[in-house]
């Protein structure tokens, strides 16, 4: 607990990133699948002589830049930025260890665009041959860039030996972690699959030509096809090579069984109605019909978007940063120390709240327990805060402990604390025994009692 | 309480040597700085000359908004080089500034999104309808110039706040739950804060100057006629003069009413006198070309030591400002004495894929200029 911690009422600050990396997955990979049909359709208008198809085209390039140059490039630095704000310690780590990884696929970034900008802007005043070679140098940039940021996103979930620590801890480790190759394969399959359902939703919006949309309505099936088998050999290999937690976690809780199987209907769905629809019927393809398959795309790519952040409890980087801002070699030592004395803002609040309470300039572990109640719910909060709030808000909102608690006895909340790991989704308790009493002070004023009028035949006491 | 106890080193290892970071944050920052001032005061003069300029002006403004949206998307990329390299070397300073004002910090990704937008229903309008294009495409440009000052104004307060430690405590003390930062701090006490944000603004007017003769002369060569010409050099002197005085003023401000004495002090003896010196009277050597140059239809040479110039003035200041970050941080973090262990083929890897990389960006840009008109046409 080297930072602050940010307190987001009721949503808490890590949900912040949910939401933006949800959004900025549906258009970055939108960015690489759409770069890649513009490049492949671009040149089969050219070699076919299809007036009609390359205007369509260029009407496309045009969406495809207003989104994917402006949204895409924004929310992926909103993405870095919420991260540094909620995560501070995890950034630090991947910084640390992938800045030139990053640095790299930043050069890809400036081709991108570039390519983008000249490939629609000068659409038309180029020879055909250049245009085209103009879109492939685009796609190809674009592909490469989900190859890197790729192989950063999968060592949060397995970094593999990399984590082990000492000589193996260098860059290549870390990139081509065990996720490298099962994620690329699956994003890159996402990025075919996402851009033809969107293709086909812009597509059925704004061609009234039955033959031409039709025509584009089986070309695109190809690719969207072969992005859902990628999709499904990727997601096969993701979950080969999960850590064991990871594993159990999806197995275990129930919210992630219900989003997997979610996920794998919704999968289905997409690919049954692409082949019924698009591939053996392509005229079928209405605003409606473009719409659901678009609709039941990002539902699945959400929820697989949101899988992939919530099987890496407790930790953000698996094995080596906990969610709660500290790295697995400090739990001992802050079990003994404290956990308010060993973070840098805690300590500071202490200091300068209750300064009875420290001795030799330390926290003293008796003089908290010294403190009147209120002061000691005060405590309480702020270990709540550093804690916990990472996963739990506090009285309502998301996963909030004033329900979990569900009204047990004091002696029943002190024993979760002590016990905070026995549910391994969990970082394992990191303070002293006197802090556990504290941060149960503070837990019982947030426990909402059990909801009245059940009757589960324990009451006999009651009931005549 | 001491601010020095908020602030604690890092345990892993900077992977690259301090001063390759420091130097690509401040020649990112210096890339960064050319377009970003384009869209910080150059967008409002560009809808000003649009709305109300003589016809050269309004020719100015609309190519000016035509190609924002270019200035923008590179603006942008570029400004991800120095904050990288900020985030890997002042993270234990940078990160606890922005937790504190997280919600503003946050809010520049909205206005930086609407603002691009904005920049885009402008342009398009523009391209499309020319001067009669709806009334709401007007007003988004003139938010987007709007939030693109808003986002200037928080940059400088994240900022700031990161280089001064000592003003955590008090705003974490206001806006705090718990011990936990609300993210609602603003470093509005801060007394560096408004000249610094002037400074720029300053700095963006003579940016804005050369870009005008720049277009004129180059990227407009084949459509304007001389008497444009002459007229982008007389507007050019003026808003350079303009740019000249703002920065004298606003730097003056900065310097001898909110620096530390102990800051002024270093800043004012060996060895960065000179680079004190220097950054002051850089724009001058711009503006005497300028004024001096008188007016001929190619200039070229002239104007390409002008535009040298001023990326020189944009370095000079990003130096200084690297330097003072660096003495105002002293006190708090080590930076010189990280642990390091340089990354070395990743490294390499980098510096080969960025040359590689120019390589491509030039061959794209070189057919562009084949099939562009030639003069005759
Ligand atoms: C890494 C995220 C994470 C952190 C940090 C975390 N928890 Fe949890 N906690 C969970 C998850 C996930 C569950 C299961 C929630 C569910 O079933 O809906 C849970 C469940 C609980 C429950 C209900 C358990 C039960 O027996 O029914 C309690 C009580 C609880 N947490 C308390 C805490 C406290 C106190 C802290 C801080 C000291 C804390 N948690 C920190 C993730 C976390």
């Amino acid at each position: 607990m080297h930072y602050p911690w940010w307190y987001v009422p009721h949503l808490t600050a890590p949900m912040l990133i949910a939401a933006i990396s949800v959004l900025h997955v549906l258009i970055s990979h939108y960015a690489v699948g759409g770069g890649l049909f513009l490049a492949v359709e671009v040149a089969h208008a050219y070699k076919t002589g299809n007036r009609a198809y390359l205007d369509y085209l260029q009407r496309h390039a045009k969406f495809f830049v207003l989104l994917t140059v402006v949204l895409g490039a924004v929310t992926g630095v909103g993405i870095w930025w919420t991260i540094g704000l909620s995560s501070p310690l995890a950034t630090e780590v991947l910084i640390r260890t992938f800045v030139f990884g990053w640095a790299t696929e930043y050069v890809f970034f400036v081709i991108e665009l570039a390519a983008a900008f000249i490939f629609l802007y000068y659409w038309g005043r180029l020879t055909e041959k250049t245009h085209a070679l103009i879109g492939w140098i685009y796609a190809l940039a674009a592909w490469i860039s989900l190859v890197l940021i790729t192989g950063i996103t999968a060592f949060m979930v397995n970094p593999g030996t990399w984590a082990d620590g000492g000589s193996s801890q260098d860059f290549w480790t870390a990139f081509f972690n065990p996720q490298f190759l099962p994620q690329t394969i699956a994003r890159t399959g996402g990025a075919l699959l996402l851009s033809s359902l969107y293709v086909y939703l812009h597509a059925s919006l704004t061609i009234r030509d039955a033959k031409l949309r039709d025509m584009i309505a089986s070309r695109s099936a190809r690719p969207a096809c072969l992005g859902a088998v990628l999709i499904t050999l990727g997601g096969i290999g993701w979950h080969f090579f999960l850590p064991p937690s990871a594993k159990d976690a999806l197995a275990a809780a129930a919210p992630l069984n219900i989003l997997v199987v979610l996920i794998f209907a919704l999968t289905a769905v997409v690919f049954v109605l692409l082949y019924v629809g698009p591939y053996r019927n392509p005229g079928w393809l209405s605003p409606g019909f473009a719409a659901s398959l678009c609709l039941f795309g990002i539902a699945a790519f959400s929820t697989g978007e949101f899988i992939r952040e919530a099987v890496r409890k407790p930790f953000i980087i698996y094995n080596t940063v906990l969610s709660n801002q500290i790295y697995p070699e400090e739990v001992q030592k802050l079990r003994g120390i404290g956990y308010l004395e060993g973070g840098v803002w805690t300590k500071a609040f202490v200091k300068t709240h209750y300064p009875q309470a420290i001795v030799n300039d330390r926290i003293a572990g008796s003089e908290l327990l010294k403190l009147p109640h209120q002061d000691r719910v005060a405590l309480g909060e702020v270990l709540f805060q550093y804690h916990c709030n990472d996963c739990h808000a506090a009285q309502d909102g998301y996963s909030s402990l004033g329900r979990l608690l569900h009204g047990r006895s004091r002696e029943l909340v002190r024993n979760s604390v002590d016990h905070l790991d026995s549910i391994y989704f969990m970082p394992p308790w990191a303070g002293t025994a006197e802090e556990a009493e504290l941060i149960t002070d503070y837990l019982m004023t947030i426990n909402r009692p059990r909801p009245e009028g059940m009757r589960v035949g324990t009451e006999t006491a009651e009931v005549k | 309480m001491q601010p020095n106890i908020l602030v604690e080193q890092v345990a892993a290892n900077l992977p690259a040597p301090i001063w390759f970071v420091q130097f690509f944050k401040a020649l990112g920052f210096t890339l960064h700085a050319i377009p970003m001032n384009l869209w910080y005061a150059g967008l409002l003069i560009a809808l000003w000359l649009h709305l109300r300029g003589n016809t050269h002006g309004q020719r100015f403004g609309a190519r000016l908004l035509q190609q924002m949206p270019v200035i923008v998307a590179f603006g942008i990329n570029l400004g991800i080089v120095p904050l990288l390299f900020l985030q890997l070397a002042y993270n234990r300073v940078f990160y606890p500034a922005t937790i504190l004002m997280a919600w503003f910090w946050l809010a520049i990704i909205a206005l930086v999104t609407l603002a691009y937008y904005g920049v885009y229903a402008y342009a398009w309008g523009l391209r499309q309808q020319g001067n009669a294009m709806a009334a709401w495409r007007k007003a988004a440009g003139w938010c987007a110039a709007v939030f693109f000052l808003a986002v200037g104004f928080l940059f400088a307060n994240g900022l700031s706040l990161t280089e001064h430690v000592d003003r955590w405590a008090d705003l974490w003390k206001q806006h705090s739950v718990a011990g936990a930062a609300t993210g609602t701090a603003l470093n509005i006490g801060d007394p560096t804060l408004i000249p610094r944000w002037l400074l720029m603004f300053g700095l963006a007017l003579g940016t804005t100057a050369v870009w005008l003769l720049v277009d004129a002369t180059w990227f407009a060569r084949n459509t304007v006629d001389e008497d444009y010409r002459r007229w982008a050099w007389s507007l050019a002197k003026k808003l350079y003069t303009v740019s000249a005085i703002w920065f004298a003023a606003a730097g003056s401000w900065y310097v001898y009413g909110t620096w530390h004495s102990a800051i002024r002090q270093t800043m004012f003896d060996w060895p960065w006198l000179p680079l004190t010196v220097a950054t002051a009277v850089a724009p001058a050597l711009p503006w005497a070309l300028l004024m001096t140059a008188g007016f001929c239809n190619e200039k070229r040479l002239t104007l390409a030591a002008i535009a040298l110039c001023q990326f020189g003035v944009l370095g000079l200041n990003a130096t200084s400002r690297q330097v003072v970050q660096n003495l105002n941080l002293n006190p708090h973090l080590q930076l010189y004495t990280q642990p390091t262990a340089v990354q070395w083929s990743p490294l390499v890897m980098f510096l080969v894929v960025f040359v590689l990389g120019l390589g491509v960006v030039g061959w794209m840009v070189w057919q562009v200029a084949k099939s562009l008109p030639s003069p005759t046409r």
